[in-house]
């Protein structure tokens, strides 16, 4: 077959084809994946791309990946733009902000063009955080980096595979300036191998169907997301809403959001310099953090597309935080990202109370702790995203323990696992029920959790926000608690940590892990006496504060 | 003796209860089939077995092989019918069933809500004393809490109690200890240990499997202890068995005493069905596809083998995390898409199919029950796919005008015709299913044009041919009877248990002791368990499967190893790992193999059922013909049909697409250019190029 076919059931088969396909890559990434931060935490993504770079579908474990993969791929188009420069067979790889990687070095964006008949007609491509890629810190982020070059190898969009050859060299050089080795090693295959099993579903697709029908099918799709997101946006309250918020270190950080009939405008040009050290994010970082509240907004059981994100417009200004100059240190964009996404939630929950419940824990809250497993004498590293609270909504309480708006389908390293593993102890893994989030519905708790380190001169590096601005609630209810580290040193003392890289801890101190509970909806008084004695019972709730908060007496 | 031997399967839906009965003659080796369905008794189950087996004309007393599935035990978890559940825990731990994984798979929903624990957290207690991952213990198992927590769980209503400790999959003594004294404090309350069900880790699934199966146990102890009181009360004095998850069947008493093993029971016996039915035809790589009313399931057999795992989900979709049932079940993937799948158009005029069904009530439009709505079924009656005047085996008087109604309706909205509807609905619901099978073969690494597609359940062959097409299998093929084919599939079953345990070990010198002593131990556990219920040795199989992977990896690749494992054949076994995973993911590795567990399956025959072949008949197919009918092939255009009379067909017969054959549960759809035989079994093979 190949004349063009318009015939919409042939176009949407071939769109579904395209989600099962990067349905595909993800599951063999994750199945082959050395590292846990990957296979367990799937802080990874998995993306089908036109020849140009335009995002067709997605696959992805966490929200945060799905619009980054268009931006790499568009760096890599731009870049080798000459005749020869791109061939069937060819791999590619970048993890630089400044070169289309725009997270941080640990993500390594690994692409592979789709050639039908000689003809380029799309791009497969991956992202996963890999566990280790030098710099100054294990794991790569150092709370204290003044400049990317700390924070490790930089690949700014190169190719790594030629005509299905590796290049020579260049496995040698990302190999021997990382502190893992074999993980690196083994995560970029899987990412490989996702990528060539994505390339050959497309090759099969375009052949079956011809391939200016399976170019009209991805146009087709990217058309249908935009029109998802238009329809979302007739129905939204239209204006310009404003709002600035303090952060833990004091700053304040403003954001305008504009919606109308056709464009949702995030503006962030009203905002501090970049940082000196890692709390700083890439324009393309902050695109991905409006992109991911915009499509909660919007149409969040749509698939997101190119065409979804058409009618959002980002402005910024070069050298703030949240466009910040090479070569800043980006190593904690992450915690820069969700504060993004979560100012323009607060920013819209008054206008549109029935689409927005109140703040959540807000933050990655990345743990990461290594050392020597004191049974297998190999060099370990736990890389942790944590979960925690959150916050309530009009009728509902909040949920309880569940990864950050930016993480998603994100699972938690069972303790039996990470003790096996890792060489260390895991005392508890409970709900913590610090008071936080009281109202007529609750916020949902975060978590407690000891680790036991079991061999002298291991690590912690952390970077929590949220510290000591609490998640915000709404109309009367409590805000909710702050997230943060214990380490709690086996002579007794103790020491409370947000951020911090390289924390020196030995045997038998316990690092303990709060994460905050989300904001409560509503005043507390007027919540169900019932609920108030059954949280009580269940020993969320003291009866003292059941009494004070909720004027319930037990 | 009689001189034959009678063996029956029984099969407890929601709607109906099966009965299928095989009456061999030891003489002659000829098979009598009785098939009946009567209404199903809730909550008196074991009355609709008795009812089902008198109107089949099968006197209990005569029985010596009765086989039984049931639906009891996931009926109960989805409808929340269970008993109150207390859970007992190691300290720091009682909110794992509520802290679960965090996981939150639709994620850009910011109102998601988490699946609610089936136990409260005022009845999750926890007990002092730790094991480490080794299975060594750091601290003593300190029970002084114990006859406090029992006070308090009966002051509340508990039925039923679950233990789940840490690391009790290495070593479960402290679990062991706690369900003695339990037993000894509290006699007559149902109590379950994690170990007893899995001896894998992970403690959120493990402690959740624990809790589920204390859910469920009272009620279904209850529903078999009165279903063998009503068979034998009958007078049936031969062997009861119950269908489980994983293609075998196991005893009343075995099942009685975790009772989540039964939860898809009914998947596994027409899965197993087809592994038999693959070794019958010489086919031993089988696609086997279920598709019934409201879903499509699919399952690969690998050289007569099928898959069992025990990374099992209720409840778990893109809105919903779900609750992990950590048992062997038979790998197999299910998508919300079955005859009576509704077909919609949303507001950007796609059209879709599913994954909301009519159900029984009203069912698709053309039931004439009230359905407004088009489902798969209409559409394939439209395009008279489905006789339109023997619809539901005659049973049932199709609506025609209410099928052209729904989909005009859909026509509107998209702007075309009734036909087009259809075809379109018959199309997406193709892919849909493709994408499914696709899921379970060439996503793990198998070319489907290696593999046979067997089709069953109400829907499959109307399907099969075009599904077999898309993917381009060796062939499909309808097995006789494939409406009962899940009752077929139980009289084929064996005694069989999987077992499961998590152990860590490096493949290097001094391996090859620990793996065999690891298997040895899980085999002489089986050979117990079978001895205790007069099953000897000699009539126990193993197949031992050792779950590599390379260091620091996460997932396993399971392989097939062999007996008497020492050092000289660990290089053997890795290079089979290297293979399976080569094949499976593309590449493989340098770095270091090590064992993650292992997983034996230990089988023994029961008296399954021996089929036998008939000869060649010398009548044309052509006496089977019942007439001709336009029939629209969607992408192939609308060719005149013959129409065939399935209950006419022998073996033998041969005849060619475009064809349709038609019998009461049945409808089998062949597209112009296959090549249609039936086999001495009375199977339909259908190649797919002349």
């Amino acid at each position: 077959m190949t004349e063009v076919s318009h015939d919409p059931i042939t176009l949407e088969i071939i769109q579904n084809s395209l989600q099962a396909t990067a349905d595909e890559m993800f599951a063999a990434m994750r199945k082959t994946a050395m590292s846990s931060i990957i296979y367990e935490v799937l802080d990874m993504g998995t993306g089908i791309l036109d020849a140009e770079g335009e995002l067709a579908s997605s696959g992805a474990g966490i929200p945060g990946f799905i619009g980054v993969l268009d931006k790499s791929v568009k760096v890599l188009v731009k870049k080798f733009d000459k005749p020869g420069d791109i061939e069937p067979g060819d791999v590619f790889i970048t993890n630089d902000p400044y070169y289309g990687g725009v997270t941080h070095l640990n993500d390594l964006v690994v692409a592979m063009p789709v050639f039908a008949d000689g003809k380029l007609i799309a791009w497969t491509a991956n992202i996963a955080h890999n566990s280790d890629v030098g710099g100054k810190s294990p794991g790569s982020l150092s709370a204290d980096a003044t400049e990317i070059f700390q924070e490790g190898l930089r690949l700014p969009a190169i190719k790594m595979i030629s005509k299905g050859e590796p290049i020579p060299g260049i496995f040698d050089i990302i190999m021997v300036n990382s502190r893992m080795p074999d993980f690196i090693e083994g995560d970029l295959w899987a990412a490989i191998a996702s990528v060539r099993i994505g390339a050959k579903r497309l090759v099969e697709l375009a052949t079956k169907y011809g391939i200016a029908t399976f170019e009209t099918a991805m146009r087709d799709f990217m058309n249908f997301g935009e029109q998802v997101s238009l329809k979302a946006l007739a129905d939204l309250p239209h204006g310009t809403f404003e709002m600035t918020e303090e952060q833990d270190d004091g700053r304040f950080f403003n954001v305008k959001v504009t919606i109308s009939d056709t464009e949702f405008t995030v503006d962030l040009r009203d905002n501090p310099d970049q940082d000196n050290g890692p709390f700083n994010a890439g324009h393309d970082d902050t695109l991905v953090s409006t992109q991911v509240i915009f499509k909660a907004l919007t149409s969040p059981h749509s698939p997101a597309n190119g065409g979804s994100f058409r009618p959002l417009k980002l402005l910024t200004k070069e050298g703030t935080l949240f466009h910040a100059k090479e070569p800043a240190a980006v190593g904690f964009y992450y915690e820069v990202g969700i504060r993004v996404y979560d100012l323009i939630w607060r920013c819209l929950a008054p206008h549109m109370p029935e689409k927005l419940p109140a703040g959540h824990f807000a933050s990655i809250a990345g743990t990461f702790i290594g050392g020597i497993h004191p049974d297998t004498g190999r060099q370990y590293t736990i890389i942790e995203p944590q979960i925690g609270g959150w916050g309530a909504a009009f009728g509902r309480d909040g949920n309880s323990a569940i990864f950050s708006g930016v993480h998603g389908e994100t699972y938690n390293c069972p303790a039996e696992i990470s003790e096996a593993r890792n060489g260390l102890t895991i005392d508890r893994l409970e709900l913590c029920t610090d008071p936080g989030g009281e109202g007529e519905f609750t916020g949902g708790r975060g978590i407690r959790l000891d680790y036991r380190i079991r061999r002298d001169n291991s690590f912690l590096t952390l970077g929590y926000t949220r510290s000591r601005i609490a998640p915000w609630s709404i109309a009367g209810g409590h805000e909710g608690s702050q997230n943060y580290a214990l380490v709690m040193r086996k002579d007794g003392t103790s020491e409370r940590f947000a951020f911090g890289s390289g924390i020196r801890v030995d045997k038998d101190d316990v690092i303990r892990i709060i994460t905050g509970a989300g904001g409560g909806v509503g005043d507390p008084k007027k919540r169900d006496p019932e609920k108030v004695r059954d949280d009580v019972r269940n020993g969320y709730l003291t009866a003292e504060r059941a009494a004070t908060v909720y004027g319930v007496t037990i | 003796m009689s001189g034959k031997t009678i063996r029956v399967a029984t099969d407890v839906g929601g709607t109906f209860t099966d009965l299928v009965c095989f009456e061999t003659d030891h003489a002659t080796g000829e098979a009598r089939i009785v098939t009946a369905k009567s209404d199903t008794t809730p909550p008196n189950f074991e009355q609709g077995v008795l009812n089902v087996l008198e109107k089949g004309g099968v006197d209990p007393k005569s029985i010596d092989f009765l086989a039984h599935g049931t639906t009891v035990v996931i009926n109960a978890l989805t409808e929340r019918k269970g008993v109150k559940v207390g859970l007992i825990t190691t300290e720091g731990f009682r909110d794992s069933i509520e802290i679960a994984r965090g996981n939150r798979p639709d994620f850009f929903n910011l109102h998601y809500v988490k699946p609610e624990p089936f136990v409260p957290r005022y009845l999750r207690r926890e007990v002092g004393g730790r094991l480490s991952y080794k299975g060594e213990e750091m601290r003593p198992l300190d029970l002084s809490a114990l006859p406090a927590i029992v006070a308090d769980f009966k002051a509340d209503g508990v039925q039923a109690v679950a233990v789940s400790f840490l690391h009790s999959y290495a070593d479960p003594s402290h679990e062991e200890r706690t369900l003695a004294e339990l037993k000894r404090l509290w006699p007559e309350v149902a109590t379950v240990a994690s170990h007893q069900i899995t001896r894998e880790w992970r403690e959120y699934e493990r402690t959740n499997t624990a809790v589920l199966s204390a859910y469920v146990q009272p009620t279904a102890e209850r529903y078999l202890t009165r279903l063998k009181d009503g068979v034998t009360g009958k007078g049936f004095a031969g062997s009861l068995y119950i269908m489980q998850s994983n293609c075998g069947v196991d005893t009343l008493d075995s099942v009685s005493k975790i009772p989540i093993t039964m939860v898809e029971s009914g998947p596994a016996s027409g899965f197993w069905g087809a592994a038999e039915l693959g070794k019958l035809i010489g086919e031993k790589n089988v696609l086997a596809l279920d598709i019934g009313g409201t879903t499509a399931k699919c399952s690969l057999i690998e050289n007569g083998q099928v898959k069992i795992m025990t990374d099992y989900w209720i409840e778990r979709n893109q809105t919903s995390a779900g609750y992990p049932i950590m048992v062997p079940v038979v790998d197999l993937v299910e998508i919300g898409n079955g005859g009576g799948s509704i077909a919609w158009v949303d507001n950007f005029s796609k059209l879709h199919v599913g994954p909301q069904s009519a159900g029984a009530m009203p069912g698709p439009a053309a039931y004439g029950r009230g359905g407004t709505k088009a489902t798969t079924t209409d559409a394939n009656l439209w395009l008279g796919r489905i006789n339109r005047d023997y619809f539901c085996g005659g049973d049932v008087i199709a609506d025609m005008k209410a099928t052209e109604t729904a989909l005009t309706e859909l026509g509107e909205k998209l702007g075309t015709s009734a036909d087009d509807v259809a075809r379109g609905i018959v199309r997406i619901a193709n892919n849909n299913m493709v994408n499914a099978l696709k899921l379970v073969s060439l996503n793990r690494g198998h070319d489907p044009r290696d593999f046979t597609l067997v089709a069953f359940g109400g829907g499959g062959a109307m399907h099969a041919v075009a599904l077999g097409q898309e993917l381009g299998v060796k062939k499909v093929v309808i097995p006789a009877g494939a409406s009962v084919f899940s009752a077929w599939g139980m009289m084929m079953s064996d005694l069989r248990r999987d077992y499961f345990v998590t152990k860590l070990a490096d493949l290097k010198t001094g391996a090859g002791a620990v793996i065999e002593g690891l298997f040895a131990e899980t085999e002489a556990l089986a050979l117990k368990q079978f001895g205790a219920e007069s099953i000897g040795a000699d009539k126990v199989k193993f197949l031992r499967y050792g779950k590599f992977r390379y260091q620091n990896q996460e997932h396993t690749t399971e392989v097939l190893v062999g007996s008497d494992i020492s050092d000289a054949k660990l290089a053997e076994i890795e290079a089979a790992f290297h293979e399976t995973y080569e094949r499976e993911y593309t590449y493989r590795l340098k770095a270091p193999v090590e064992l993650v567990g292992i997983h034996v399956v230990a089988s023994a025959e029961v008296g399954k059922l021996t089929m036998q072949e008939k000869p060649k008949s010398a009548t044309p197919a052509s006496a089977a013909v019942k007439g001709t009918r336009k029939v629209d092939y969607a992408l192939e255009g609308i060719h005149d049909a013959t129409i065939y009379d399935g209950t006419k067909l022998e073996p033998g017969m041969a005849f060619s697409g475009p064809a349709v054959i038609e019998d009461p549960g049945t409808t089998v759809v062949i597209h112009p250019g296959n090549r249609v035989e039936i086999d001495g079994f009375g199977n339909i093979h259908i190649h797919i190029k002349a």
